[in-house]
């Protein structure tokens, strides 16, 4: 802009201040392009999702299940739905039966709409916690696995099915508390008068192999073919079968994670500076960073939780998002928060429905398979496209 | 982008670059200025089995601009380091108005004392504008958003570095001296009271260079910010400076003003370099003859 005279210039001091306050970045057309096009691609893979299935109906069925106003306009069922029955009871005091509600309403509502959220709410929670270590280790290859989380989940997870049966029913915590407890031994073996991001990296590699010949050990001493099943059902992610408890128990830590990654953008931002800049500008960088990976564990261990461990989601997605809105955190974990979804839940259509299409059977495949078959070639891509993949 | 322009509205409480001339020797007992004095620093780096700096002294004066010159290696920037509480000295201590910054909050420190590194790095989509508002980050708090106070400071560093047509390009878009000039803008908006520069013309094409020694010059008349600066040109450290202090091999060889510091005998002795020194009206100016060969 001139410089040329002490009048030019529009607005005043503050502008830039009030505009910041008012949320002004959120409506970034790019920004806004990213989301209405995602949204538009979940409602779509959604409808998808609801429609087909062993009980089909017809788009305009589906689409009047999911708006059936015996559900909409009754907390009871909402409530029934979203907290469980005996909260819903205790909530509003109702005794009776719930209103019976038409055949397609109940399919949709219990069995085939609650998985769509789930894989929104897995997508959500990979993404941002990708964007965030990618910012914290300042390396694009980072994705919420390179820190050693997933191999500590699945270790825990074979752990549990393989030697420990018993406590199957927690598998999920488990999971969960597996990868943050491998996070922390990372951070230990990277810690060295401070952290660097290269270190934080290579640790995470070396307890990510020593973990996953762990996990292979494991699968000899498994007895039969189910329990090796279902572990790797666990160890590539899948959706299959989730239902409004696995809501119930991702929703509120996401919301956690959500919230605490927003607030930490500005930090995000300063950590893509370099650490020099950022601890000349006053950062206690070992806290922000150790504090911002616990909340991207805290992310991947609620997706970890109720989808098991689902590849290349946290990878891919930031990577997306930044070239589509620009380096600026904040707009790149509001992207996340929509980008994800889309990739996930259209991702679980082909898990779900693409065998059937295929083959004609009946079966479904772990979504962690397709989003490694579709993260796959567009990282290639990405790579040829780009000569310096890896700086941030 | 969903910015609006925050251009200040009060542009007349610096007399701006312009009116930069030499002022002769600042009166540093007048100012207010913070004074930063590194006592008996011992400063090493943990991979090396020898301190680069062994026990030595310095002390910024309030006000004015202090260089730092050496040749290559002689820990000018490594003791800049130091005095920036970026490097923990293994003995003594940096006192800033006589408190030791390792005792300071983080922020609290980055809200006096500015540091300027040799290399940086940014991701190439930001905003000249938005590099420059990092520069606030001590000011505000955790959750806390712009304040027509940060706009403020930013509009006066932008200013001052003379980037205000840059403002709203991509980093990565810049020439390595626009570049510099962003930078320099980022630690201005910090507004500290002291200021620390590390080589801050280093690999910039000659305008850029007097860009930069404008606005360091500029600080100077307005004796308001204590600046120390790395220099590797000795002729621009003598133009630029009210002290110079030389170092090599980790020890201050000399220090004192400019005319008393740069001579034939110290470029003789710190730079193995023989050369003329002319006094002139701009300071001393210096012509390299030729370097010498040890026996």
């Amino acid at each position: 802009m001139s410089r040329d005279g002490p009048t030019v210039g529009g607005g005043v001091a503050g502008g830039r201040a009030a505009a910041d306050d008012r949320l002004g970045w959120l409506f970034d057309p790019r920004l806004l392009t990213v989301a209405a096009g995602s949204l538009a691609l979940v409602v779509l893979a959604g409808l998808a999702q609801v429609s087909f299935g062993a009980y089909s109906m017809t788009v305009g069925q589906a689409w009047r299940a999911v708006l059936d106003p015996a559900v909409l306009l009754d907390p009871r069922w909402l409530l029934n739905f979203l907290v469980g029955e005996e909260l819903m009871r205790a909530i509003t005091g109702f005794r009776g039966e719930l209103p019976e509600l038409a055949r397609e309403t109940l399919v949709v509502w219990s069995i085939r709409l609650p998985r769509v959220l789930v894989g929104a709410i897995v997508g959500m929670n990979l993404a941002v916690s990708g964007a965030i270590f990618q910012a914290v280790t300042r390396n694009e290859l980072a994705s919420p696995f390179i820190l050693g989380v997933s191999s500590g989940a699945g270790l825990m997870i074979l752990l549990t099915l393989v030697v420990f049966g018993g406590l199957s029913a927690f598998l999920p915590i488990i999971a969960a508390v597996g990868g943050s407890v491998a996070f922390l031994i990372v951070y230990a073996i990277a810690w060295k008068n401070g952290t660097s991001p290269v270190r934080l990296v290579l640790a995470g590699v070396i307890v990510g192999t020593v973990f996953n010949s762990l996990q292979t050990g494991l699968f000899f001493f498994a007895d039969d073919i189910g329990v090796v099943q279902s572990a790797i059902q666990w160890t590539t992610g899948s959706l299959t079968g989730t239902d409004w408890e696995q809501v119930r128990t991702a929703l509120p830590w996401t919301l956690v994670a959500l919230t605490l990654s927003l607030a930490g953008s500005r930090q995000l931002n300063l950590l893509l500076l370099g650490e020099q800049t950022a601890k000349s500008l006053g950062m206690s960088i070992e806290r922000v960073r150790f504090g911002l990976s616990g909340v991207a564990v805290l992310a991947a261990a609620a997706s970890i939780a109720v989808a098991g461990i689902v590849s290349f989601v946290g990878l891919i997605v930031p990577h997306v998002v930044r070239n589509l809105v620009g380096s600026d955190y904040k707009r790149v974990i509001v992207g996340c928060l929509f980008v994800g979804p889309a990739l996930m839940v259209g991702a679980d259509v082909g898990a779900r429905l693409g065998m059937s299409v295929l083959t004609g059977a009946d079966a479904q495949i772990p979504v962690g398979i397709v989003t490694g078959l579709v993260g796959g070639p567009y990282f290639l891509y990405l790579m040829r496209r780009q000569r310096n993949v890896g700086d941030l | 982008m969903a910015i609006e322009r925050a251009n200040a509205t009060e542009r007349d409480e610096s007399s701006g670059p312009s009116e930069t001339k030499r002022s002769g020797g600042t009166d540093a007992a007048e100012t207010d200025a913070s004074d930063l004095d590194g006592e008996d620093l011992v400063l090493a780096y943990p991979e090396a089995p020898e301190p680069v700096i062994d026990g030595e002294s310095i002390a910024a004066e309030p006000g004015a601009v202090t260089a730092l010159v050496g040749p290559n290696g002689s820990g000018k920037s490594t003791l800049l380091k130091g005095l920036a509480n970026q490097l923990a000295p293994d003995d003594g201590s940096v006192l800033l108005d006589g408190r030791d910054v390792r005792s300071m909050d983080t922020k609290a420190l980055a809200r006096k004392l500015g540091l300027l590194s040799q290399e940086s790095t940014s991701p190439d989509s930001i905003t000249v504008e938005d590099l420059v508002y990092h520069g606030r980050y001590p000011h505000r708090g955790f959750f806390e958003r712009t304040t027509e106070a940060d706009a403020r400071a930013v509009e006066r560093a932008i200013e001052l570095a003379g980037c205000g047509h840059l403002r709203d390009r991509e980093v990565g878009s810049l020439s390595g001296g626009q570049k510099q000039l962003a930078w320099i803008a980022l630690v201005l908006a910090q507004d500290t009271d002291v200021l620390l520069l590390d080589e801050p013309t280093t690999f910039l094409d000659l305008h850029h260079q007097m860009e930069v020694m404008e606005i360091i010059e500029t600080l100077r008349s307005e004796s308001e910010v204590t600046v120390v600066v790395v220099l590797h040109d000795i002729e621009q450290a003598a133009r630029l400076a009210d002290r110079v202090v030389a170092l090599k091999d980790g020890e201050v060889r000399a220090r004192g003003p400019p005319e008393e510091v740069v001579t034939e005998e110290l470029l003789s002795e710190v730079f193995r370099v023989d050369a003329d020194v002319v006094d002139t009206d701009r300071g001393p100016r210096v012509t390299p003859l030729r370097a010498r060969h040890e026996e």
